[in-house]
């Protein structure tokens, strides 16, 4: 029958095998016995963060992230009828993310959007060299709760002090988060331009993330 | 009375640590690089050089007499000309007037002319003036010139290339055909790689630097080794330099192979024997700073990865530092404290045959 913590085990262990099918039976395993809100969180969520782990350490790569990314959708679609209304396919929050003006670097970011999507956000990535009123127009347009902003060259992080200057002049501050990241920022240009957070990579991101939008 | 060692963080800023915080903190640093590699971190003996070094009084400090080893360099005379945000410092010069001013007044041992967009897919269309600027500097220097670029593979991916964006088609879920859009833009890669490289080396090239291999992920990595073997095969004496990125190949494709071994995912002491296989003459590791840590636990981390990659490989290796590379802080113009310390390091601890 499987105690609780075997079956969260298995659920993550799934995830991370990024196997659709082990996932679904993993779930189907655990339905009645759990809480859909535990299988999701503690069970398949867990399971994409140990992916994420295993991602930056070089163990496991960007296909296998979107493959567990996959596999927990449909493993969150089989308990959508046991959820409670309102909180079916519920997003994490709507996260807008790009590279700032003049800087034409998108690797990083393109991988911290996919992570971010894969853990449960909605995330519009804007792509890069965006000028600095766009991530405002679109944060209004989508209604974000966070700003991600990535600049890859010290001739650049400039881009994300003026993003968060435009944000206060619309007076928008308040309600958007901001996270910045990239090569050349660091936790204490974070504080000095006013950003919520830093992120160092990718999975870091997700979990700064989370923190700040629960 | 306890003394506190003037250090540096990884984005520059100047601490002051005591020796045991120094102590714990290279611990620390090379007992990162020895998990995630799998390699040994440095011995008690190492660890012991290593803070010396980084404890030393002077704000500049050398190897000895004796271990000297010579530079290569990046970004062609961009240092000297550049001054849109690219690492220069904005001198109006002609690349032979960079070149010559490298050779001459710099000392270096060896040059490498490089284009405004130091990419290869670019070179393409102005390949003859690349050319030109390669015999003129060839008729004027002595020292070994070298062409170099990035290989870049972001730049055929669109909106710059012909090929769809993977990043784009894995958040779609279609990883299939982001793997087929890899493959294909490795592909385009390694020929106009080979293309461009035929011309310059019939205008006098000495040699061809492959700058930041594997920017674009293991995909990237796989289109340059498959230069540096066409090229190799074409030109069985020219030199080849292949420098890296980042530490890890990322796995942006994850099933790419060459010689039977997965590219993604791979430490340093990993890529150099395809380095090597492919048919390169030296190799140049990298290893990232990290810039919320402070620069003993980088460079203690550089170092040990550093050791393992110089082991490993059997042609040398020259070590990629500057600007958050090689245990140095991330910054436009590196401190020169943090400079010659991770430099002596790499050469009297790591091993390192060039920078």
């Amino acid at each position: 029958m499987g105690s609780k913590e075997e079956l969260l085990s298995e659920l993550s262990a799934a995830i991370v095998s990024c196997k659709k099918d082990s996932v679904i039976a993993a779930v189907e395993k655990a339905k009645g016995k759990l809480e859909p809100s535990e299988i999701i969180e503690k069970g398949l969520a867990e399971g994409m963060n140990e992916v994420g782990l295993l991602f930056e350490r070089g163990k496991l790569f960007l296909p296998h992230v979107m493959m567990a990314a996959e596999a927990m959708t449909a493993g969150v679609k089989l308990l959508e009828s046991e959820m409670p209304l309102g909180e079916k396919s519920k997003k994490l929050g709507v996260i807008v993310n790009g590279t700032v003006e003049g800087d034409v670097h998108d690797i990083g970011k393109s991988i911290v959007s996919t992570m971010l999507q894969s853990a449960g956000f909605e995330v519009h990535d804007i792509g890069r060299d965006v000028p600095t009123r766009t991530f405002i127009e679109k944060a209004k347009e989508v209604k974000a709760d966070l700003i991600g902003l990535s600049a890859l060259m010290t001739t650049t992080l400039q881009g994300q002090r003026d993003v968060i200057e435009l944000l206060k002049e619309e007076g928008m501050r308040d309600k958007v988060k901001v996270m910045i990241g990239g090569a050349p920022a660091t936790q204490a240009w974070a504080e000095k331009i006013g950003a919520d957070c830093y992120a160092e990579n990718a999975s870091e991101a997700v979990a700064k993330a989370k923190e700040l939008l629960q | 009375m306890a003394i506190d060692y003037a250090l540096r963080m990884g984005d520059g800023k100047k601490i002051f640590l005591s020796k045991d915080q120094l102590l714990e903190e290279i611990e620390a640093g090379s007992a990162d690089a020895a998990d995630l590699g799998e390699i040994p971190s440095l011995s008690g003996d190492e660890l012991a050089k290593l803070s010396e070094i980084l404890m030393m009084p002077g704000k500049t400090v050398s190897v000895e007499q004796g271990m000297e080893v010579p530079v290569t360099h990046d970004i062609g005379t961009l240092r000297i000309d550049g001054d849109q945000g690219n690492s220069g410092v904005g001198i109006p010069s002609s690349r032979l007037v960079g070149c010559m001013m490298h050779e001459r007044a710099f000392g270096s041992d060896t040059m490498e002319l490089g284009h405004i967009d130091y990419s290869y897919k670019p070179v393409k269309p102005v390949v003859a003036n690349e050319c030109q600027a390669m015999e003129v500097c060839q008729q004027n220097m002595i020292v070994p010139m070298l062409y170099g670029a990035m290989p870049n593979m972001g730049l055929y991916y669109t909106p710059d290339g012909p090929f769809e964006n993977p990043g784009d088609l894995m958040k779609a879920f279609k990883i299939q055909e982001a793997w087929e859009s890899m493959e294909h833009a490795a592909e385009h890669l390694t020929r106009d790689t080979v293309w461009v490289m035929q011309r310059l080396f019939a205008s006098g090239a000495d040699g061809i630097n492959f700058d930041t291999t594997g920017a674009a992920g293991d995909a990237d990595m796989y289109g340059t080794l498959h230069a540096i073997e066409a090229l190799r095969k074409e030109f069985p004496n020219i030199y080849i330099e292949a420098g890296m990125a980042g530490e890890c190949v990322l796995g942006m494709h994850g099933q790419l192979e060459y010689d039977g071994k997965t590219l993604a995912g791979l430490w340093p002491h990993e890529q150099a024997p395809l380095i090597e296989k492919a048919g390169a003459n030296v190799f140049g590791p990298v290893c990232n700073t990290n810039t919320s840590k402070t620069s003993a636990w980088n460079l203690a981390r550089a170092v040990t990865f550093m050791k393992a990659a110089v082991k490993a490989s059997n042609i040398p290796c020259h070590v990629d530092m500057g600007m958050g590379v090689g245990g140095i802080p991330m910054l436009e113009t590196p401190p020169i404290d943090a400079v010659t310390r991770a430099s002596k390091a790499m050469v009297e601890i790591a091993g390192v045959d060039g920078i």
